[in-house]
């Protein structure tokens, strides 16, 4: 461990200088939230300075209107079909081109790898076209696919990263001691890999929650959380329900995201060694 | 040693393909099909949407109509802009999380800097608009302030605020991979040029710089590339000023049903994309290169 500051000593004003720009990240990074979620308890259908009384009725109408609720719905709807499915075909593809040999395996990784470095919109445009070419109807079938090819190449780029700490010993010795191949998958591979999985299936629900540009493109009328907010906002400037229900959005997501981190954290002090930092990235 | 002789041939000869077998044909048929349409319609005379016979058209239109030009020369515009400013701060940032915070601070940090990315993009850019618009936060400061005597309409509806909404979104995605290149370095290099007498300018650019390179090549094809390719961010806050090549896509292909335009102006920014992941990486080793000599 080494002593920050301790070597390089720093003068008063370099210490106000670091904390005014920490102070300024902080502001990009979350300024705009706050300012969304005040304004949220804002009683007026005006979303501008100064405060009016507080109220809760922005969050009353979000949650009654019902386009808010079968897009919210659906998008739930949809992530929760989408991560089980990126999850074991990203874990398949991880295996694929990390525990084996064979001719193919390296077109395998640049094939996985695709999607992760070609802009979204380009990939929305090539399957809208795609689907319309083939004559598939657009809808939910066509989203939900279009998800899968963005989120489960993610899954397999975190499986991978994992799976290349892995030390083959650990099998070698498990096999050894006669462990049947099931045995060795259950009992040594998969706890090596809970929390790569647990990382990823919290990552592709929220790709697939969280995602406009694919799902508006390959969407056709279908209605998730995240086209809602475009169209409502592209036709109105301001709009106090979108405030309410994005807070209560940002809130969950936020919280889901602490828990799951939190529980990796206990994990991770109980087996020393684990770095808290892996289940970042 | 002969149960694991016997079972590794095995595993190599089948398991790997059988392992590959779904996820390959998954991206052959949604992931090659798709780019192959793609560039399939880019030389394809298009009528309401349908493929009318094989042209050069598509292409000679976008290259020699002023309009897709000065789109052109806006986005760009716009994203260099975004990628500069956005490096100005994660280099920085990297530095402070790397090197001069105690471990609880930059667990912290990084910590906020990581959630903030799982939010959704579209209720930021939203959020951006109540501090940008004519009634929002800023204006409202300055004109109590008697700052400025009109609230600024500048700062909504401008290719300044897609700038400053864009560099709001992707800053973790440039600090991230800078921190982690900065991360690996022996802060005793940095210490040695200190003791040597070295101001903080020469430790900059002849330390820190060049082994911040590979990460600053990361964040570039992170970052500057999917810029290139944003709609929604220009769609809400960017008005005329700030219109951008991915919304002349979106407005082809959705609205003018013109699929030919729309598909070849796609390709044309997906070998751009190409260009600036090639240029990246060269960047990142020539650094790298001065760095070890």
């Amino acid at each position: 461990m080494r002593d920050p500051g301790a070597t390089i000593a720093s003068s008063l004003p370099a210490r106000i200088a670091r904390v005014v720009f920490l102070v300024f990240v902080l502001l990009l990074l979350y300024g705009p939230l706050a300012i969304l979620a005040l304004f949220s308890f804002n009683d007026a259908i005006v979303i501008a300075l100064p405060f009016e009384t507080f109220t809760l009725e922005w969050y009353r109408e979000a949650l009654q209107n019902t386009l808010v609720r079968e897009s919210l719905k659906n998008s739930i709807v949809l992530a929760t079909v989408v991560m089980p499915i990126s999850v074991l075909l990203g874990t398949l593809a991880a295996f694929a081109v990390t525990r084996f040999a064979y001719r193919m395996r390296s077109g395998v990784a640049v094939l996985v790898g695709g999607p992760l470095v070609v802009p979204w919109l380009l990939i929305s445009v090539g399957l809208l076209l795609f689907f319309s070419r083939i004559e598939m109807p657009l809808g939910f079938l066509t989203i939900g696919l279009s998800h899968v090819v963005v989120a489960f190449p993610l899954v397999a780029a975190i499986i991978s990263a994992r799976l290349l700490r892995f030390d083959p010993r650990q099998e070698e010795a498990a096999r050894d001691l006669g462990a049947t191949n099931t045995e060795v998958l259950r009992y040594v591979i998969l706890p090596h890999l809970a929390p790569a999985l647990a990382a990823s299936a919290v990552l592709a629900f929220s790709y697939s929650f969280n995602n406009f540009v694919i799902t508006f493109f390959t969407g056709g009328f279908e209605l998730t959380f995240p086209t809602w907010v475009f169209s409502t906002l592209r036709h109105a400037q301001n709009v106090p329900i979108v405030n309410a229900i994005s807070t209560l959005v940002s809130a969950v997501q936020l919280g889901v995201i602490l828990l799951v981190w939190w529980l990796w954290n206990r994990r991770a002090r109980r087996h020393a060694g684990v770095d808290p930092m892996e289940m970042l990235w | 040693m002969v149960a694991r002789a016997a079972s590794a041939p095995r595993r190599r000869s089948l398991a790997g393909p059988f392992y590959a077998s779904v996820p390959t044909a998954v991206l052959i048929l949604l992931f090659i099909g798709p780019m192959l349409i793609l560039l399939y319609y880019s030389f394809q005379e298009s009528l309401f949407g349908q493929a009318k016979g094989w042209t050069l058209d598509n292409y000679a239109t976008i290259l020699t109509d002023k309009t897709y030009a000065k789109v052109m020369f806006t986005t760009v515009l716009i994203c260099t802009t975004s990628m500069l400013l956005m490096l100005a701060i994660a280099i920085p940032l990297a530095y402070l999380l790397a090197m001069r915070l105690s471990p609880k601070i930059e667990l912290l940090f990084l910590l906020l800097l990581v959630l903030s990315e799982e939010l959704n993009p579209l209720i930021r850019v939203y959020a951006w608009r109540t501090i940008l618009g004519r009634e929002g936060v800023i204006n409202f400061v300055l004109t109590r302030l008697g700052i400025v005597d009109q609230p600024l309409d500048i700062l909504l509806f401008s290719s300044l605020a897609v700038v400053i909404v864009l560099s709001g979104t992707y800053v973790t995605y440039t600090t991230i991979p800078i921190y982690a290149a900065l991360k690996a370095v022996d802060p005793v290099l940095l210490e040695a040029a200190d003791d040597l007498g070295a101001t903080f300018a020469t430790r900059f650019r002849k330390i820190l710089l060049p082994l911040a390179a590979p990460g600053i090549f990361v964040a570039i094809i992170l970052v500057y590339i999917p810029l290139y390719s944003e709609f929604a961010a220009p769609a809400l806050v960017g008005g005329t000023s700030g219109y951008m090549i991915g919304n002349a896509i979106q407005e082809q292909i959705l609205e003018a049903g013109n699929r030919g335009v729309g598909a070849a102006m796609s390709f044309m920014l997906l070998i751009l994309s190409c260009a600036i992941a090639a240029f990246g990486y060269r960047l990142g080793r020539i650094k790298r290169l001065q760095a070890t000599a």
